[in-house]
């Protein structure tokens, strides 16, 4: 029996991608005061954003339960023996928290391993995607958490963020809090260092924003996987990933929107690329 | 500019009250000046409930000459005085009583000598005057006025005017007085609130008041370079430092000077102020009961307060541990104007010194400022090309490892800030800073210092001149056709951003009637507004 790959909300996995690759996805929730909504599953991106910019309230965001995760567990293990959970960074969220305190919990008995990403979006969607890749070309669970565990190596994450407003309202923002409180107008570009949000560089304009985040993907010399994604830039997004794609014209770019958990942090006109460098 | 010869009682009123409506929109900035240890933690707002009290108590006093104006100023600070800060402004105020007595109208010489009778009564009312503080303000206020009068000055407007710029000086250099500022990195508080009160003072008798409701006091910037945000070193000290114990003592027959001795030992910063009726004491103790004790055996005790200062110290160290930042690298900029440099600050520069053209930092000014990050590795940004080799110099002065940005010019440093990557190393770091120099182009706007005939322009003194990377291309004297004389010179469609700084002589309207014209010129670029305050150029402008 194949390994399955659990993964939660915060991996921007789309509902298409987890589909295609037979990826299960634990949702986290959105709040808006005492509304609440599973994070893509009882609120779409589109609405999540419009909400985001429009509401006064301000959305919060919750991690699943430990009891979440042993439902997922128990509905999987009557198919396969072996689940192998990929989570965001556990010092990010207490998604991987509850994913490892629901393995007691499950009534069905089987192999569960819990692996900590150290990081977040399509930095660990790539990961999940090329587990789940691997594990249905028939690779076993040891060979599976070793290479997810050289894959959180080899996953770069970049993010353009408009504002840092959001991630700083969010308390995500990490190292990156310095880059506040700027009296010109700066566009922020941060990555994920050691499971938490920190500065990379610092542009003026959307136009020298891109530039930078193409000009990562083209540091890279061998790329296994590429990712770009957006929370409400669509066209800019897509004017990116054609200009990436001139770099790897053979390659699938894997496109998705930021998820509404994510979004929260991100805000408005955040656009990010993640490389999966090749072994 | 207005002509006063004297100052009547009410024009004396009238100027506190609105010295004190200056003073309140700048309390928090003062407050946040604030060091510890120190007994009132809101050095702005207690100055501020002290002047209110005081100005209340003058308009119960409607139809009085200056001197009785005076003495209710004093009598009502004394009443309501809040903290170390207010109690000594209470005094200052009984000084300044003294000095106006019998006085019906004043002016500028009165005014001087009161100042000067307001400096000793406020020494002699602390039993160990520290230096750096408003004490040391008051004095050399009084001393800048006490000298424009020997000048032979005696209209109020000019004695003020020389008090008002003695204490602004005097305010800067309290962080080479005290080191407890200088490591804080701040001036002293109590000062900045009495320069804000002189300051009021004097734009009321210029007849300003009408254009104050829509400005802020200035906050005085350190003589010595101070680094922007260098953590507070938290010395592990195990001294408790007690109770700040304060109240208001009314009977009859008090004798201060005889409290004063039989609290000193009690404690530290004791101060005893008052006359036989009414007398203040501000003691920290550790133990307030012996002292509370002691005062209700001479008469009853008014507005009391007890504050716990090991608790506000622990609060205060949590604060400064959350500000402190950790540094690999630090940036240190030379940058004159109030504007350019938050604009530094808020880009993570770890220093500024002050400086820039025609008053350009010594080797010991950058020196001071390399030793004083918390990093061996420095990057220092002249943004002058006069200020490059200075800069140079420090190299070999210091142990740390220094590389020196090029940038000639404000823009150029900006952009050099901007390339800084946190994850490259030092050396990477310097390439890419000295790379993203050439990335901007810089317009400067000033006024030339003599007629001239230079470059085929003929220029006559005072008119603007344009410059593009310290190259002289365009002079006349509208600014806004210098600017877009210039500006046509350029290939507009390789740039994307405008960054207008305009000048601390500059008025805010003509530098958005300027970003306005280069919009309408230039649609597709994007144009930024924003004081920089810096003196001689009316304009820098950044292309990118």
């Amino acid at each position: 029996m194949a390994v399955k790959i659990i993964t939660d909300s915060l991996s921007d996995i789309t509902s298409d991608l987890a589909e295609e690759f037979g990826i299960t996805v634990v949702p986290l929730t959105v709040l808006f005061g005492h509304e609440q909504y599973l994070d893509r599953v009882t609120i779409t991106t589109d609405e999540f954003y419009k909400r985001l910019i429009n509401d006064s309230v301000w959305p919060t965001t919750t991690q699943p339960t430990p009891k979440a995760f042993a439902e997922v567990y128990d509905g999987l293990l009557g198919e396969t023996d072996e689940i192998l959970v990929i989570d965001a960074s556990s010092k990010l969220s207490g998604t991987y928290q509850s994913a490892v305190g629901a393995k007691e919990m499950t009534e069905k008995k089987g192999r569960i391993e819990v692996i900590d990403s150290e990081t977040v979006a399509m930095g660990l969607g790539l990961i999940v995607i090329s587990a789940a890749m691997k594990a249905r070309e028939g690779a076993g669970m040891d060979d599976l958490i070793k290479y997810v565990k050289s894959a959180i190596n080899r996953s770069h994450f970049v993010v353009y963020f408009d504002t840092l407003t959001y991630l700083a309202k969010g308390g995500r923002i990490g190292k990156a809090k310095e880059f506040m409180g700027s009296v010109l107008s700066i566009k922020q570009i941060l990555t994920v260092k050691d499971g938490e949000m920190a500065p990379l560089a610092r542009k003026r304009s959307l136009v020298a924003g891109m530039d930078y985040l193409y000009n990562h993907v083209g540091s890279f010399r061998k790329i296994e996987a590429l990712a770009v994604e957006h929370t409400t830039t669509q066209d800019e997004a897509d004017k990116l990933a054609n200009r990436v794609k001139s770099l790897e014209p053979d390659m699938r770019i894997y496109r998705s929107t930021v998820s509404p958990v994510l979004g929260v942090h991100g805000g408005p006109g955040a656009i990010a690329v993640t490389v999966l460098e090749a072994e | 500019m207005k002509q006063v010869d004297l100052i009547n009682g009410r024009e004396f009123r009238e100027m506190l009250s609105t010295a004190t409506s200056w003073l309140e929109k700048s309390a928090s900035d003062v407050d946040a000046l604030n060091v510890f240890p120190v007994p009132d933690g809101d050095t702005g707002t207690n100055m501020l409930l002290t002047m209110r009290s005081s100005v209340d108590e003058a308009y119960m006093h409607n139809n009085s000459g200056v001197a009785e104006a005076a003495k209710a100023i004093a009598q009502g600070a004394l009443m309501g005085a809040r903290g170390n800060s207010g109690v000594i402004l209470s005094q200052i105020w009984k000084g300044m009583a003294e000095g106006l007595a019998e006085k019906k109208t004043i002016n500028g010489v009165d005014i001087a000598l009161a100042l000067q009778k307001a400096a000793d009564v406020a020494y002699k009312g602390i039993t160990n005057p520290v230096e750096g503080t408003i004490l040391t303000v008051v004095r050399d206020a009084a001393q800048a006025g006490q000298k424009c009068v020997e000048d032979g000055s005696t209209d109020p407007i000019s004695v003020m005017e020389a008090v008002v710029e003695g204490a602004a000086e005097s305010v800067a250099n309290t962080p080479t007085l005290l080191p407890v500022l200088k490591e804080a990195g701040v001036v002293d508080a109590g000062g900045q609130g009495l320069y804000t009160i002189l300051e009021g003072s004097l734009r009321y008798l210029r007849g300003e008041a009408e254009q104050m409701q829509f400005r802020k006091p200035q906050m005085i910037a350190s003589s010595i370079p101070l680094p922007v945000r260098i953590p507070q070193i938290s010395q592990v000290d195990e001294v408790p430092f007690g109770y700040c114990t304060e109240f208001m003592l009314k009977g009859e027959g008090f004798n201060p000077d005889k409290i004063r001795i039989r609290l000193k030992k009690e404690g530290e910063s004791l101060i005893v102020v008052g006359d036989e009726n009414t007398t203040r004491i501000h003691i920290h103790t550790i133990d307030p009961g012996k002292v509370i004790k002691y005062a209700t055996s001479l008469g009853t005790l008014h507005q009391v307060s007890i504050r716990n200062m090991d608790e506000q110290y622990q609060d205060f160290l949590e604060v400064q541990k959350s500000r402190a930042v950790e540094v690999d690298t630090a940036t240190i900029a030379v940058v004159s104007g109030d504007g350019l440099a938050e604009v530094f600050a808020s880009l993570g520069t770890t220093a500024i010194v002050p400086g820039g053209q025609t008053m350009n930092p010594s080797t010991k000014d950058i020196l001071q400022a390399v030793n004083a990050v918390v990093s061996d590795k420095v990057l220092i940004l002249p943004n002058n090309k006069n200020i490059i080799l200075t800069a140079e110099q420090v190299k070999t002065l210091s142990d740390k490892s220094i590389e020196v940005i090029p940038t000639q010019t404000i823009p150029q440093g900006v952009a050099a800030l901007l390339a800084f990557d946190y994850e490259a190393d030092f050396s990477t770091n310097a390439e890419l800073m000295k790379e993203a120099i050439s990335m901007v182009k810089t317009i400067e706007i000033t006024r030339a210092v003599r007629s001239a005939q230079l470059d085929g322009l003929s220029i006559k003194k005072k008119q603007a001149i344009g410059l593009l990377d310290g190259e002289l291309l365009a002079a006349g004297s509208n600014t806004i056709d210098i600017l877009s004389k210039m500006l046509a010179k350029m290939d507009m469609n390789q740039n994307e951003i405008v960054t207008v700084y305009y000048g601390a002589d500059t008025k805010s309207d003509e530098a958005s009637q300027v970003s306005e014209s280069i919009r309408e010129q230039y649609p597709q670029l994007q144009v930024e507004v924003v004081k920089g305050g810096q003196p001689y150029y009316d304009y820098i402008v950044s292309i990118e």
